[in-house]
């Protein structure tokens, strides 16, 4: 809003625009004069958006005040008019109101009036400049919500990969062409749909499910792998996730779709040509170590104190060398997915007291203090049994590698949000920051001067990984140097998800 | 008189080892290098077990296993299956995820240790 207030004066009596002018300008206000109605159209069509109201005398030679009032309000409908009659008719007065002026003052009249009358207006004038001001700023943030809408939505729809999101009740508001296109479902099935009518594939719809009763704050996603048509066509990764108000209250989903068909692809090929190699290797590796058994055991002949112990400690590196080819068989078969397929509702203490029970002798030859806690009552997963003794085994034997001689390696069950928790710490030689964020990477390792004692390949954690990644669930790990690890397992319980006593 | 035991494997090392553990047991030992020398020498060499490997080129072991137990003359021989399969995994599991069923009369890994091959063998050949 310009600051200075201005006000136009026709009349064509001298005194009359010079008393005015004498008055008003007395208050701070801007004051034009015209002699008469030719005059002051020019003055307002050359000041059009600086003059705020007008003092019009009714009686003027030439253009009478009625016809000058006509054309203001022609121009500018908005523009305030007082009009001076000169012998306070009242007829006039209505007359003028009629065609629009805002108000009238009879002359002759006092300054004071005249300051009134003139105030009046300009309050009005104010007000209606902040209405103005109020609808234009509207009306812009309107437009400029509208186009962040469009902006959004045309990123959303020109995304290469898939975006759905649904509602808190579980239907779906918001879909792009990628998503369609992945999973093979028209945008109009998709939108508008409940999650469960859509004819997704099941485990994402579960998954959709299950991310709005996500109960726990912070950042929970949920990644997995789908295949959609035929075997091996299209392979996608979801991330789905929940939207939270600013009360942490759920409102929705987000699933963010990929296609990684051709990474898969790539990944095949690299899981046969491991696999492949591996089994060229284990064959040779494992007559090796037959040939080395049979030395030793005295079948091929004497051996010497001396030559027992070389040919103890070449079994031992042949035993590794089977282990890491054992390892990377493992891998390629969880890429290939076949490691994974039979699951099955399970009690995870009766896999972990079994593991811990194979893993009691190496606990106790180091002095280690092997515990395990579990309240009564631990919901049953979906899961394959002997991934899951795969995924313990690693991670305690893990524990007991990293943990110095008398520490202390403690395994808990417990229930959170929807998931069976279980925990594996160790009082060990803990993991540093820097390598914290990528313990799960295959093939990598620690390396300090304090592992490199210790026999691995790097896989063994990917492995529990991807294990725990194609049962929905996830997994975390927690370490100071010189304190401890804590790795944490969250697992989906099952379905129908009733408790056992055991 | 000796039991004869019949070792079939496409790895010539690891058949002579084997034979080496099983001489030193006394056992006679007659070797086949591959699926279809081993189905012959069942029916030539009259063994009263064999050891059969599972990965060979020509006739992988769990073919040769079930044209053993189909034969009327061959079905009564203990088959003990060699493994090279980690032994983390069940068998039954590995033969799930070969989609193969087999009706060998007993499992070992190899590499094997001699007193444990041995043993299997003997409570095989007691039965």
């Amino acid at each position: 809003m310009p600051d200075q207030i201005n006000i136009l004066v026709i009349d064509d009596e001298l005194v009359m625009r010079e008393g005015c002018t004498r008055i008003l300008s007395k208050d701070g206000w801007g004051v034009i004069c015209a002699e008469n109605g030719k005059q002051g159209l020019d003055q307002i069509q050359s000041h059009l958006d600086q003059i705020d109201v007008i003092l019009l005398d009714l009686m003027m030679p030439g253009m009478s005040g009625m016809e000058v009032l006509d054309q203001i309000r022609t121009i500018n409908p908005n523009l305030l008019i007082i009009v001076i009659t000169g012998y306070a008719t009242v007829e006039s007065a209505v007359e003028a109101m009629k065609k629009g002026a805002y108000d009238f003052i009879p002359k002759p009249f006092t300054p004071d009036q005249l300051r009134i009358v003139v105030r009046r207006a300009l309050e009005r004038r104010i007000l209606q400049k902040e209405a103005d001001f109020l609808r234009r700023e509207r009306e812009r943030s309107l437009r400029d919500i509208a186009t962040e809408k469009s902006k959004i939505k045309t990123i959303i729809n020109c995304m290469g990969d898939g975006v759905l999101v649904c509602d808190g009740d579980g239907c779906i508001v918001l879909s792009n062409p990628a998503a369609s296109r992945m999973l093979k479902i028209p945008e109009t099935s998709l939108l508008g749909n409940f999650v469960s009518q859509c004819n997704l594939p099941p485990e994402l719809s579960s998954a959709m499910a299950q991310s709005l009763k996500t109960k726990e704050m912070g950042y929970s996603a949920l990644s997995q792998e789908l295949s959609i048509g035929e075997a091996g066509e299209i392979y996608l990764r979801a991330h789905t996730a929940p939207v939270r108000n600013d009360l942490g209250e759920i409102m929705g989903s987000v699933t963010v779709l990929q296609d990684i068909s051709h990474l898969k692809e790539l990944d095949k090929m690299k899981s046969e040509f491991i696999a492949m190699v591996a089994h060229e290797l284990r064959a040779p590796i494992a007559s090796v170590e037959q040939q080395l058994t049979v030395i030793l055991n005295g079948i091929a002949g004497e051996v010497t104190e001396k030559q027992e112990q070389l040919l103890s400690r070449a079994k031992e590196r042949t035993k590794g060398l089977l282990t890491l080819i054992n390892d990377l068989l493992d891998l390629s078969k969880i890429e290939a997915g076949v490691m994974v397929q039979y699951k099955e509702p399970l009690l995870l203490q009766e896999v972990i007291l079994k593991v811990i029970d194979l893993m009691k002798a190496e606990a106790g030859a180091k002095r280690i203090d092997l515990q395990f806690s579990a309240p009564s009552q631990v919901p049953l997963i979906q899961a394959d049994r002997n991934s899951m003794e795969g995924i313990f085994n690693n991670l305690i034997s893990n524990a007991i590698k990293y943990t110095p001689e008398g520490g202390t390696v403690r395994v808990t069950l417990g229930e959170e949000a929807g998931f069976v928790k279980a925990t594996v710490s160790d009082t060990g030689i803990g993991i540093k920051k820097e390598d914290l964020s990528r313990i799960f990477d295959k093939f990598y390792r620690v390396r300090t001067s304090e592992t490199r004692q210790i026999i691995g390949t790097g896989l063994g954690l990917s492995i529990v990984k991807s294990i725990v990644e194609a049962h929905l669930g996830t997994i975390s790990v927690e370490s100071e140097v010189g304190k401890g690890t804590t790795f944490t397992v969250l697992l989906p319980k099952e379905k129908s998800g009733s408790g056992l006593e055991i | 008189m000796p039991k004869k035991i019949l070792i079939v494997d496409d790895d010539p090392d690891l058949v002579e080892a084997v034979t080496m553990i099983l001489e030193s047991k006394n056992y006679e030992v007659a070797a086949a290098y591959g699926g279809i020398e081993g189905l012959q020498k069942a029916r030539t060499e009259n063994p009263d077990l064999i050891v059969l490997d599972v990965m060979m080129p020509d006739k992988d072991g769990y073919a040769v296993c079930k044209e053993l137990k189909a034969d009327p003359q061959l079905s009564n021989i203990p088959v003990l299956l060699l493994t090279a399969v980690v032994s983390k995994i069940p068998t039954t599991r590995y033969t799930q995820q070969m989609g193969l069923e087999t009706e060998a009369d007993d499992y070992i890994d190899k590499p094997v240790e001699p007193e444990v091959l041995v043993k299997r063998i003997e409570t095989l050949l007691t039965k």
